[in-house]
């Protein structure tokens, strides 16, 4: 199993980098997952998604439709890829702690 | 000038890679597609992933397999090799694929046909690594050397004899996930051999006596679906609140009254689509909601583990998994006593349901199961629901899932829906049954493991593309809006791997979908077009 060093502390992640125990979380493996992509400041806007993705995963055992999270957010897929720059699987998934989607998605 | 690539190779060289793969030897793309440089690249290993994987074939890791932990695990994985071959070579343990392996064995006469066949190989310059006769030529010597009578003496005296050690192992594993088992081979073989099945039988092995499978196909695949009900995670409330969430939010945006049924006992039809496609691509699922209920058709999704997710991943690696997802999905459909099952966007679930599960769909499981295109055409021609094909008028064009058309005949229904409703259908070439894979067949495009999907772009994926790009010369910018027709969710998922990677949306406006989208945009009776280009 890969590891990585996020925020001071060793995780267990996949080969793409995605945290491998998503109960260890806290808000500073996000804010050392966006520093890694360049985002130096996570902000409310970065939040909103992010805590939704984390309650809708832990909740549903997956994470949300595309659709839904625009939906919910009210954020339209371009500004998704503004506040996380490889979008919402690859990054916004990442930086909340949520395993990579798999299975034909 | 590079050494050729020798068949005894496969077992040399412990660590070292086999071959390289050279970016400015892959066949060229038509601009703007030709300037490498611009592309996003080809990701190499960390030296960490180098020290915790097996990493010794081309480059590229797609199984993500940890190296040994010392020369017994070695060993005894080395006889466990044997002994699935044994089993292979046996009617007790094999008899599902016996026969043709027994013939694609066999009846070899090594003429190479084949490889100009093979969209791998092409693609990648001639590589005599991806060769389908070099992984079938190493497996048929195994299989001689350990499975027939006199083997081990006979292959001392001839020339080739391969070695079988753990390099021969790890290398055959990835290697076998190197091919879309698309058959275009099998198709091009004067004596009928099938480096598809061969390489298939190789997985299988792997996986049912080793326990080597690649995670995406078994662990979160096949046994997750069979667990939770599909390989998506999705659970059955969670999918039918989705699809909840999916009619209103259509019903709004089409301004035409979207529903959809569920676990409605006695139906005519279960439709199973993939659950991937409820998630990743609502458009389709919903598009079939529409003609459904538009065409009154009787007819119902299950909610049952795993009736809402059709996929079955055991085509591509294992008979048991393939088996298991196959009965379950017919004692769903017997269970809501429909007349028949119609088959979704999806290849591989045509072949896994409408043909392999032939030989376990025994009895009163054996319910008649239609193929998704004839299920459409009969939609569209029945004078139930208006058309106004000049809703289609943008160039479009087709691909051809493997599995629907070069694997079980199905070419026809699809076109003439095409021909009737897009003004400006175009076909690919080549196209029907001598189609190129997408370059995700055979599961490789639900693996995304390391830098597999940089293979996948980069090489797999490659001639398809090259293909779509030229059915669009004509009008190849991005003023002028361009769909490609996929009808399979495994092609959408390489079609979108290929798309981000090149940019094909933005330097070219080429969007890619499924049938069903195309159809219900020519609907009368929809105010907007259901088809976009923008985002929603």
């Amino acid at each position: 199993m890969a590891k990585m060093e996020l925020a001071g502390e060793m995780y267990e992640v996949d080969e793409n980098g995605f945290l491998q125990e998503t109960e260890k979380w806290n808000e500073d493996v996000a804010r050392a997952y966006a520093a890694k992509e360049g985002v130096n400041e996570v902000t409310a806007d970065h939040w909103t998604v992010i805590n939704y993705l984390r309650s809708y995963y832990l909740e549903n055992g997956i994470c949300p439709m595309i659709r839904r999270l625009i939906k919910v957010t009210g954020f339209n897929l371009s500004q998704l890829y503004e506040l996380f720059p490889n979008g919402p699987a690859n990054s916004a998934c990442k930086w909340a702690g949520v395993p990579k989607p798999t299975g034909c998605v | 000038m590079k050494r050729s690539l020798k068949l005894t190779d496969i077992s040399k060289d412990v660590d070292t890679q086999l071959i390289e793969i050279d970016i400015d030897k892959l066949i060229p793309l038509p601009p703007p597609y030709d300037k490498v440089e611009e592309l996003p690249g080809f990701k190499q290993l960390t030296e960490d992933q180098r020290e915790r994987l097996v990493c010794n074939l081309d480059g590229v890791v797609s199984t993500a397999l940890p190296k040994p932990k010392n020369k017994e695990e070695e060993k005894k994985y080395i006889e466990q090799f044997v002994s699935g071959l044994k089993k292979l070579l046996s009617r007790e343990n094999n008899w599902t694929f016996l026969q043709p392996l027994l013939l694609s064995i066999d009846y070899c006469a090594q003429c190479q046909t084949c490889c100009d066949a093979c969209p791998i190989y092409l693609a990648s310059g001639k590589n005599d690594l991806y060769r389908p006769t070099y992984r079938s030529e190493i497996f048929r010597r195994l299989v001689n050397k350990y499975v027939k009578p006199g083997g081990k003496l006979r292959a001392k005296l001839n020339k080739g004899d391969i070695e079988l050690n753990w390099t021969t192992i790890t290398r055959l594993y990835e290697l076998s996930y190197r091919c879309n088992l698309c058959r275009r081979c099998a198709q091009s073989c004067p004596m009928g051999v099938d480096n598809g099945l061969i390489t298939r039988e190789l997985r299988k092995l792997f996986s049912q006596e080793l326990g080597w499978a690649p995670k995406e196909l078994h662990e979160k695949g096949t046994v997750l679906q069979l667990e939770v009900g599909s390989a998506t995670g999705l659970r059955p409330h969670v999918a039918k609140d989705n699809f909840e969430f999916l009619d209103e939010d259509f019903t709004e945006v089409t301004g035409i009254e979207v529903s959809t049924p569920w676990d409605k006992e006695g139906a005519d039809i279960l439709l199973i689509h993939s659950a991937g496609d409820i998630i990743s691509f609502p458009e389709n699922p919903i598009a079939f909601s529409i003609l459904c209920n538009a065409a009154q058709v009787s007819w119902t999704l299950s909610s049952e583990i795993p009736g809402y997710d059709g996929i079955n991943y055991g085509v591509f690696y294992d008979d048991v998994q393939l088996a298991k997802v196959a009965i379950r999905h017919a004692q769903i459909a017997k269970k809501l006593k429909v007349k028949k099952i119609v088959i979704g966007e999806c290849g591989h679930q045509h072949k896994a349901f409408m043909t392999v599960a032939d030989r376990v769909l025994t009895g009163d499981l054996n319910i008649p199961r239609e193929s998704v295109m004839t299920f459409l055409e009969n939609i569209v021609f029945s004078g139930k629901i208006k058309f106004d094909p000049s809703k289609n008028d943008f160039p479009v064009t087709l691909h051809d899932p493997c599995n629907i058309v070069r694997n079980l005949g199905i070419v026809e229904p699809q076109r003439r829906i095409l021909r009737y409703l897009c003004p400006q259908f175009r076909e690919m070439t080549p196209h029907g049954v001598d189609n190129y894979c997408c370059g995700g067949g055979g599961g490789l495009s639900v693996m995304s493991d390391v830098n597999f999907t940089d293979w996948k772009v980069n090489v797999s994926g490659r001639i398809k593309f090259k293909q779509v790009l030229e059915a669009f010369a004509d009008q190849p910018g991005p003023e002028v809006k361009k769909y490609l027709c996929a009808p399979c969710l495994n092609c959408k998922l390489q079609f979108r791997d290929l798309f981000a990677y090149y940019g094909a949306r933005e330097k070219s406006s080429i969007i890619f979908g499924g049938l069903a989208e195309l159809i219900v945009n020519a609907m009368v009776i929809l105010k907007k077009p259901f088809i976009t280009w923008g985002e929603y």
